[in-house]
């Protein structure tokens, strides 16, 4: 049996009666599509996942990486799965048509993005990040960088990678020390050794574009002098044809925690000076280039943290309904008592509760956010495309981090909910977990996130898009507080809200004089927020199935789907959103032992 | 050289069924339903026919409810050129009907080849190609794992118990698909985007002249019984014993 279950039904849910994705088809943009190609999508994303790639995740955990005379080898099984992923169109289906993308909407795209990256963890890579750099090179590369390279990418001929981490250089990416001068026929030399590149080599496609983030010998130190390159691993001439090698070297592989399957290198640029690369955008501008591919990066690593949280509840949700072990907690005394499956107890129904939640909700804010992403970029109105846009950056530290974290916890708890077998290799749970550590950790590490959240997102055009943002989410409660069902829970949402309203006012106030106590917080703040937004949408989505449950036929499986998604919301609000009220104490508190312990 | 392919719309089999009241009925509304495999697999042969320039025209063709336009899509997304829907009520559908429909859309259409799956995956009556080559009073050959067309004759290598057998028919011909036939391709997403403009027509049986007279009446269907906890046996001889005289098996 696989080891992947997915819920396409609260995907739909999420995609067709939350979001409402249908009302994208007025739009110009997406004039060729329609909801019965989006179903069929769905479809296909879940037979791909089902049949192609859930099959490869253990074996492939398991064989892993090797480094063979300067070659990576990654899993063989993942060649053929590629050639198929390939051919179905998967890469890059939201690149544009013109570059031989299907122009999909990206919350269509991450919805199947879900099924993919909890099917096969570690394959998504390769796809993925090649996507992610082509669109770099689409939007910042020069026509003749764009002829060669673009289309080759986003059909997965080559794949491509993005290098920022260095030795020296992690978090602070400003600290690089690798190098590029310029040659006479305008392309650049470039010389230094970038450390962590996922996907970096392996012998899958022909050739691999790195995207590599480096300083042009005499411009200014730190993050405003760094400039972006196109290297790829094989030359490739003015006509499009493969030439030289160009001395990219793999001198060594981590070997890691998780994501075993996906290759993670070490990569020597110009070992022997003659690396050459196209500066891609303008000189010194590297970090704006490497910016817009990051924000989308950081949704879709989001995404693999709501994935994988996801796939950990719904393979614990099975395993609790047929582990039998213990009485019913009224038969206690009676030996003789019926065994009960486990889901009965209700310790384990607090854990399935608490995955359930945290599963859906993340779901709705990855796919929200990335249909915040389609509009901004499709709709007529200026005004309005700049609001969304606004609100996307926002939310995106917190796309990233919160459902990094969260899907984390819920694959911690899916371990505890099999009891020891979850930690046993036969069973998927303990993989999950390694495979999702990874997202809270690289583009950029969940407290920088915080950081961006506080430092950068809070303070965007004065506080305005955070004041109305909040102010969205306040007319919602207004309109709602008197829901027959879920009103008790909008008003704690009300509570939670206000909290976090009240300590942003307080960074606002203090931060100038004190900036090392609002940071001390950062993360306290995002996980606040996290709260509100994920809240926000579950009892969204509980009022909105509330209004189809009387219409539901009783007893079918959309009747127990939509109740469950009311007491889901409830559950929310009950259970995490009065945590705003213990993290805001600590913020409020001012206390500062952390900031002066000797350590 | 045109061929012919059908294609059925079945529920999940992975999903959990339920029957209605009076048990007549299975309730299929809430299933997920996708292309029965064996006609993905007639789809694909029809496909690579063409492919390798033996083909030029391929029609995917369902009876059944309006919602499988669906199926028929996946069917002209995987390559199919067109599809015609012929819309029924699916519950008052028998095998004979179904073949006495697919021989007038046959009479209209004139296809040199049929390709269909070996059986529907829900029910397995296998009985659709059957009847409908004695209807045509056309050759015959199921269950096939391999199919090569020269001179106007079909050559079909068969699975039939114990081995495999080869028959060579003049075309117009039906042939039915075994598992083995192929490995049918994904929908591509490029190919999706096309299908939405590859003709798609609905008629009614009524459109084709055919009476909707049932020769098969549902009567009840029944659940199979919860399975009873198993007992241990002490050794082989008890075993043996309740295989015998309990069990009656031996
Ligand atoms: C498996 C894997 C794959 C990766 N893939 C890629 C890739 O494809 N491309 C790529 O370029 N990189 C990649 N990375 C690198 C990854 O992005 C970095 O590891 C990450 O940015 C953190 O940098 P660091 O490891 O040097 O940690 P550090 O920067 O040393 O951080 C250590 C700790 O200090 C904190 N910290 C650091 N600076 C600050 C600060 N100013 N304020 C507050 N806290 C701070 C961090 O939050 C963290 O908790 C990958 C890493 C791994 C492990």
């Amino acid at each position: 049996m696989s080891h992947y279950h997915l819920d396409r039904r609260d995907v739909e849910f999420v995609l067709f009666e939350q979001l409402q994705l249908e009302k994208l088809l007025n739009l110009p943009k997406y004039s060729e599509y329609s909801k019965e190609i989006f179903d069929m999508v769905l479809g296909e994303a879940q037979k791909i996942a089902m049949d192609v790639l859930a099959p490869m995740n253990e074996p492939a955990d398991k064989e892993g990486c090797r480094l063979e005379d300067g070659q990576v080898k990654i899993p063989k099984i993942f060649h053929d799965a590629y050639e198929k992923y390939k051919a179905g169109g998967w890469v890059a289906p939201h690149a544009k048509v013109e570059w031989g993308g299907q122009g999909m909407p990206v919350s269509l795209y991450l919805a199947a993005t879900e099924f993919f990256v909890g099917a096969c963890t570690s394959f998504l890579f390769y796809p993925g990040l090649t996507a992610s750099a082509a669109h770099v090179v689409e939007l910042f590369g020069s026509d003749l960088v764009k002829k060669n390279y673009v289309e080759k990418m986003y059909s997965g001929d080559w794949t491509g990678t993005m290098c920022l981490t260095e030795a020296g250089a992690g978090s602070a990416v400003g600290d690089l020390l690798t190098s590029a001068t310029p040659n006479d026929d305008g392309t650049y030399n470039v010389v230094g050794t970038k450390i962590f590149i996922s996907a970096g080599d392996h012998d899958m496609a022909e050739n691999i574009g790195h995207l590599v983030l480096a300083r042009v010998k005499g411009d200014p130190a730190g993050i405003k002098g760094i400039s972006l390159f196109l290297v790829p691993k094989i030359w490739v001439k003015d006509d499009g044809s493969l030439g030289e090698a160009n001395d990219v070297t793999i001198p060594s592989i981590e070997h890691k925690m998780g994501i075993n399957a996906c290759s993670t290198c070490v990569i020597n640029f110009g070992d022997e000076g003659k690396c050459r690369g196209y500066l891609i955008g303008k000189r010194m501008k590297g970090i704006v280039a490497m910016f817009h591919m990051m924000n989308e990066a950081r949704i879709v690593t989001g995404a693999q943290g709501m994935a994988l949280g996801n796939a950990a509840y719904q393979s614990a949700l099975l395993y609790a309904k047929e582990r039998v072990q213990g009485t019913d907690i009224s038969n206690m005394k009676d030996a003789d008592a019926p065994r009960v499956t486990i889901d009965k107890h209700p310790d384990v129904k607090r854990m399935l509760a608490t995955m359930k939640a945290y599963s859906e909700g993340l779901r709705a804010l990855i796919l929200k956010s990335a249909y915040l992403l389609d509009m901004s970029e499709s709709i007529d109105d200026p005004v309005e495309a700049a609001r969304l846009r606004g609100v996307l950056e926002l939310l995106t530290p917190i796309c990233k981090a919160y459902c990094t974290d969260k899907g984390f916890k819920v694959t911690e708890l899916a371990i505890q909910t099999y009891g020891g077998y979850g930690y046993i290799r036969e069973y998927p749970v303990e993989q999950y977990m390694r495979d999702v550590k990874i997202a809270s950790l690289y583009e950029g590490t969940n407290g920088i996130q915080a950081m961006d959240l506080l430092g950068r997102k809070l303070p965007m055009k004065n506080g305005m898009v955070f004041m109305n943002f909040l102010g969205v989410i306040g007319d919602f409660i207004d309109a709602n507080k008197a829901h027959p069902v879920l009103g008790g829970a909008v008003l704690l949402l009300e509570k939670a809200k206000n909290k976090l309203g009240e300590v942003s006012y307080g960074f606002a106030m203090s931060g100038q004089s004190d900036p090392d106590y609002p940071m001390l917080h950062a993360v306290n703040f995002l996980e606040m927020m996290g709260n509100v937004v994920v809240g926000h949408l579950l009892i969204e989505g509980g009022i909105i199935a509330a209004g189809k449950l009387p219409d539901a036929k009783e007893g079918s499986s959309d009747a127990v789907y939509y109740s469950n998604k009311v007491k889901t919301a409830q559950f929310f609000a009950t259970n995490i959103l009065p945590g705003n009220d213990a993290l805001a104490a600590a913020i409020v508190s001012k206390d500062r032992s952390a900031l002066e312990i000797e350590f | 050289m045109k061929i012919l392919t059908t294609v059925r719309r079945v529920p999940d089999l992975d999903a959990r069924f339920s029957l209605n009241g009076d048990k007549t009925e299975i309730d299929t509304e809430a299933l997920d339903h996708k292309v029965n495999y064996f006609d993905e697999v007639a789809v694909e042969e029809a496909i690579r026919l063409k492919e390798k320039g033996v083909a030029d025209e391929i029609v995917s063709v369902c009876i059944g409810s309006g919602n499988a336009t669906k199926e028929l899509r996946t069917a002209l997304a995987m390559g199919a050129d067109r599809a015609i829907l012929v819309e029924a009520d699916e519950k008052t559908l028998d095998p004979y009907l179904v073949a006495a429909i697919l021989a007038k859309l046959v009479e209209k259409e004139q296809p040199d080849l049929i390709i269909m799956g070996k059986l529907g995956v829900d029910f397995e009556n296998t009985q659709v190609p059957q009847l409908l080559a004695g209807m045509l009073g056309w050759p015959q050959a199921t269950f096939a794992y391999s199919t090569e067309i020269c001179d106007s004759k079909v050559t079909v290598g068969r699975e039939v118990d114990g081995g495999t057998s080869t028959f060579r028919l003049p075309l117009p011909a039906i042939v039915t698909a075994d598992l083995r036939l192929n490995e049918p391709r994904f929908p591509s997403l490029p190919g999706i985007m096309k299908a939405k403009r590859k003709p798609l027509d609905t008629m009614t049986i009524e459109d084709l002249g055919v009476a909707l007279e049932p020769r098969v009446k549902t009567v009840r269907f029944e659940m199979p019984p919860e399975r009873e906890a198993g007992v241990i046996v002490a050794d082989v001889a008890e075993l043996i014993q309740k295989l015998r005289d309990e069990v009656k098996a031996i």
